[in-house]
């Protein structure tokens, strides 16, 4: 099946149920998107489907096949970090890093529909990405420093 | 002939109004064949339906936040991870129930894992809560064309044989328990019910 992700076409040979995760890592080799539970419930593999946040380890190949796939590493790069990925690094947000690119790809997903998110916002959008580490009140913090980010771009 | 031609008449009609169900049959006994009484019985079987958390999880209310309740959960609890699914009900101001309960044509099986069909996840509208309500609150909403999505009992009949997410109500898969009786039989229970003039308990 043929799946586009990080704007190039990729084909790769799996089962239709195959989790999209699988693919990311296995047969793609795109190792950003990290495996925490495998039931939805950390967060951890979030990448964007068509523009919406998805766990990727609940997502069938075959659902996948024809959308708009974007990882951690199509988000922004070294060069040209995206503003949520930039804020993370200037308020040193990451501990151990093992859930930060699902962090990461939530919290872009949350300033495209909310450019101006409330920590109300941000605590309902991302309690469902968790981090063992706590750094929760930095997540918030960088949240609000990326969308001013994007405000003045 | 002219029998011939009748009878086929009839079975044509019969078919296009009676059975047009496409999962499930839709065959509502004749007009006037269902007692108060009977009608009452069948509400009492679709109230354990409507009542059951794998129905009544999602039927919540304005504040738009999904329950986990029922058997394998011991008690009832706001549905993890902070969810709001806002008013939208698909959780676009939020996370997307999408986000988790993704498009699939297959079940998803696996304990604890998120419920998915082949059809997008979103919570039943504000103005069919049922979560928590008592029998004859449900049983006076569910008559309501204002609340019940402007339906008669053939149309309530008709959303049961299409929409996916009820249809996960009986086989949810992951160790959940079913809702009761099955799809065919609740369906039946509304028909009957419906053609016994909706009766509701606080009837006069």
């Amino acid at each position: 099946m043929r799946l586009l992700v990080n704007g190039e076409e990729r084909e790769v040979n799996v089962e239709d149920d195959m989790p999209l995760l699988w693919v990311l890592r296995d047969e793609l080799g795109l190792k950003g998107t990290k495996y925490g539970c495998g039931i939805a419930q950390c967060g951890a593999c979030t990448v964007h489907m068509d523009g919406v946040a998805v766990r990727s380890c609940q997502v069938a190949a075959a659902s996948a096949a024809g959308a708009d796939v974007v990882t951690i590493e199509g988000l922004g790069s070294p060069d040209a970090l995206h503003a949520v990925q930039e804020a993370w690094v200037e308020h040193q947000v990451a501990q151990c890093g093992y859930c930060q690119s699902g962090q990461i790809m939530q919290a872009a997903s949350l300033l495209e529909t909310n450019p101006k998110p409330t920590d109300d916002d941000i605590d309902i959008v991302m309690g469902g990405n968790l981090c063992r580490c706590g750094t929760y009140p930095r997540i918030r913090a960088a949240v609000k420093t990326a969308a001013t980010k994007l405000q003045e771009a | 002939m002219k029998w011939f031609v009748a009878s086929l008449v009839a079975s044509s009609f019969a078919i296009t109004a009676f059975a047009e169900g496409e999962n499930v049959s839709i065959n509502p006994p004749a007009d006037g064949s269902v007692s108060r009484e009977d009608g009452l019985a069948a509400w009492q079987r679709i109230y354990e339906v409507t009542s059951h958390p794998r129905c009544s999880n999602c039927h919540v209310g304005a504040d738009n936040i999904p329950m986990w309740s029922g058997p394998s959960y011991g008690k009832s609890r706001p549905h993890g991870m902070n969810v709001n699914a806002g008013d939208s009900r698909i959780g676009a101001e939020y996370v997307q129930c999408a986000t988790c309960h993704a498009y699939r044509e297959t079940s998803n099986d696996r304990p604890h894992a998120a419920p998915q069909v082949a059809m997008n996840w979103q919570l039943a509208p504000v103005e069919a809560e049922w979560f928590g309500k008592s029998m004859v609150d449900i049983c006076n909403q569910l008559r309501d064309p204002a609340r019940n999505g402007g339906r008669d009992f053939r149309e309530i009949a008709s959303h049961l044989d299409h929409d996916l997410i009820l249809h996960w109500a009986w086989s949810p898969g992951g160790g959940r328990e079913p809702a009761p009786y099955s799809l065919q039989e609740h369906v039946d229970d509304v028909l009957t019910w419906g053609v016994a003039g909706y009766p509701c308990a606080n009837d006069e």
